[in-house]
């Protein structure tokens, strides 16, 4: 399993690959949320459920990410830990164990806009899912 | 990149129109050439093509009309370049939210005052630690005035900065002072989801993170003294220059309306490039639903800006002591980046209704157009261009050239050179808050690794990026001022 930021002018994006697709969805929530903050001083005492819809792999996993984005947005949840209960071509459900942000405790790296399609593939390749994305921030 | 008649490289050829001008001939499934706007300093910065290629991208786009056009602060977006500017048919061409990005009106306001540099130096750090305190600023901050309820939010929405004037921020003549006065008309917020109207309730008046910032600065130089006049500047003359959008609405608007674009871009059978590029044709109904949508959020900006400056007005008065009529705090002017604009051009020689997408490029009409205010129409609408935080920033004006060239657009900053991890990796070694200091720029903010990712390193020289643009005659230098004070997320 590996992540990778990719070198992007103005965004920020993450390169992801994994033995199996669920996996990439825990491994693309757990980057997500490392990209927002510094997930080494992220307590995983809370415990939230989060869900997505998409037809297909790719809209899924866009859905997915979207999703978590929201979490942060609304609540300012930030992740450290994230398991899939269940994953079908049109819905993954997980869960994800972290805490609110908190700027006194907490080192906060940057403010993601929007999960963007540009450049956005989600793909197997020589048995490993893979996925590309970039962050608007 | 290749030049032909000066350079030759890999795969896209450009062709030098003029001495600041480049083309990128019509080839596969372009509708029009695309050009570049770049001096032979600049052209470097294009080398690695993924901003090239954008261009190119966006000249695919039905009903794109005269070229796809970039500005000399281009650099890699998704989907369009940021510093693009495209111009669709209104009649048969399409509209795409990637054309105006996540953070929709995201723009810059640029107040005067009375005050003078030299006599207020040694209040300068008292006053950013009082507007710092004042502006929240920062990922997700909120809580600059009482969250408002979700009835105030719709009329927000529909009146943008005329709501922030009715509550108390800010004085009606601002109001003249913007683009658009500070409202899109046909704003419809039943357009947007519960969740962009639930993440616009807390965070009106506020900054946010990234590239954004409200900045003090000095007039270091004035090039045309009838325009500066005109403008109310004089030498060393403090300014504040305000940096922000329409926040997290803005942000969750964009991305409910790709979800649209993309069921859209299918069923009008539209043929892209790029996922980014989702569009729909500008009269269908997604197309309208989408207009209302952007005009909700670009009202809010302008909401944002108005309730900052007001903000700002208040931390000046309390720190200097004195009175509004002393310290002359005057909205010189307010231009969105971020946004598209249903407008009339003349193309080919005829008059055409076009969908005006300027996604990192700002608005620069010439002097004498109906749209800007009564007291700058014998010098044109001003333009802001925020360089990066440890150098300066321009004042310029339009031309009648930007109306003929590039549908009365020029740039809107400095433009990014380098990657964000790449910026990180060179502030390492650098003490920020020393390194400001050097400068003479008084600095606070909420986390060092966004002051890292924007330290000046990671931008081109502005004065480069609108030097080409006063040398190819779209717009027109009038005044530089250099930060002193800032304050950032």
């Amino acid at each position: 399993m590996t992540t990778r930021e990719i070198e992007h002018t103005a965004d920020l994006g993450i390169e992801i690959e994994t033995a199996d697709l669920s996996g990439l969805f825990s491994e693309a929530a757990e980057a997500l949320f490392g990209l927002v903050a510094d997930s080494d001083d992220i307590n995983p005492k809370e415990k939230i459920a989060v869900s997505a819809m998409g037809q297909g792999w790719e809209e899924l996993f866009h859905a997915w990410l979207c999703e978590l984005l929201a979490q942060f947005n609304l609540k300012g949840f930030v992740g450290k830990r994230c398991e899939i209960v269940s994953l079908l071509p049109e819905r993954v459900e997980g869960l994800i164990w972290g805490e609110c942000l908190d700027l006194e405790r907490h080192r906060f790296y940057t403010e993601i806009k929007g999960v963007t399609y540009h450049d956005f593939k989600v793909w197997q390749e020589d048995g490993m899912w893979r996925a590309r994305v970039i962050f608007d921030v | 990149m290749s030049r032909e008649n000066t350079t030759a490289g890999d795969e896209i050829k450009l062709r030098r129109v003029a001495e600041w001008l480049w083309e990128i001939p019509r080839q596969g499934g372009m509708r029009v050439p695309g050009r570049i706007y770049a001096s032979e300093e600049l052209l470097p910065s294009l080398q690695d093509n993924n901003s090239l290629r954008q261009v190119m991208n966006v000249a695919c786009l039905p009903g794109i009309v005269g070229y796809s056009l970039a500005m000399p602060d281009i650099h890699w977006g998704y989907g369009f370049p940021i510093g693009g500017v495209a111009a669709m048919d209104y009649d048969n061409g399409v509209i795409s939210p990637g054309g105006v990005g996540y953070d929709i009106n995201c723009g810059v306001r640029l107040v005067r005052t009375n005050l003078v540099f030299r006599d207020v130096e040694e209040k300068i750090p008292r006053l950013v630690e009082a507007l710092f305190s004042s502006i929240p600023s920062g990922v997700g901050a909120h809580g600059a005035i009482p969250k408002i309820s979700l009835g105030d939010e719709r009329r927000l929405l529909r009146e943008g900065a005329r709501w922030a004037v009715g509550e108390g921020y800010g004085r009606q003549e601002d109001l003249e002072y913007m683009e658009e006065g500070g409202a899109l008309q046909g704003a419809d917020a039943d357009l947007l989801s519960e969740r962009a109207l639930e993440r616009g309730l807390r965070q009106v008046g506020t900054l946010g993170s990234g590239n954004h910032f409200l900045e003090i600065g000095r007039v270091e130089e004035i090039y045309r003294t009838r325009e500066a006049e005109i403008l109310g500047l004089f030498p060393d003359q403090l300014l504040v220059l305000i940096h922000t959008g329409s926040r997290g609405l803005g942000y969750q608007t964009c991305e409910d309306f790709l979800k649209v674009m993309n069921r859209a871009t299918g069923k009008y059978q539209i043929d892209i490039p790029d996922r980014q590029l989702a569009c729909t044709p500008v009269k269908s109904p997604e197309g309208q639903d989408y207009l209302a949508a952007m005009a909700c959020a670009a009202n809010y900006a302008w909401a944002n800006r108005q309730v900052i400056m007001s903000q700002a007005e208040k931390a000046f008065i309390r720190v200097l002591g004195i009175s509004p009529r002393e310290l002359g705090f005057f909205l010189i002017y307010d231009v969105c980046h971020n946004i598209a604009k249903i407008e009339e051009h003349v193309v080919e020689g005829k008059p055409r209704r076009v969908c005006v997408h300027r996604k990192g490029a700002t608005r620069a009409f010439p002097p004498n157009h109906p749209l800007i205010p009564k007291a700058y129409r014998q010098i044109g609408q001003p333009v802001l261009v925020p360089g990066d935080m440890g150098r300066y920033s321009f004042l310029l004006v339009g031309t009648e050239t930007a109306m003929e060239a590039t549908f009365g657009s020029t740039c809107h900053g400095a433009g990014r050179v380098m990657s964000r991890a790449q910026s990180r990796k060179i502030s390492r070694g650098i003490n920020i808050d020393q390194e400001m200091a050097r400068r003479g720029v008084v600095a606070r903010y909420q986390g060092r690794a966004t002051m890292a990712e924007e330290m000046p390193h990671s931008y081109k020289d502005v004065a480069a990026v609108v030097e080409t643009m006063e040398r190819a005659g779209i717009s027109k230098k009038v005044a530089r001022f250099r930060p002193v004070g800032i304050i950032k997320g």
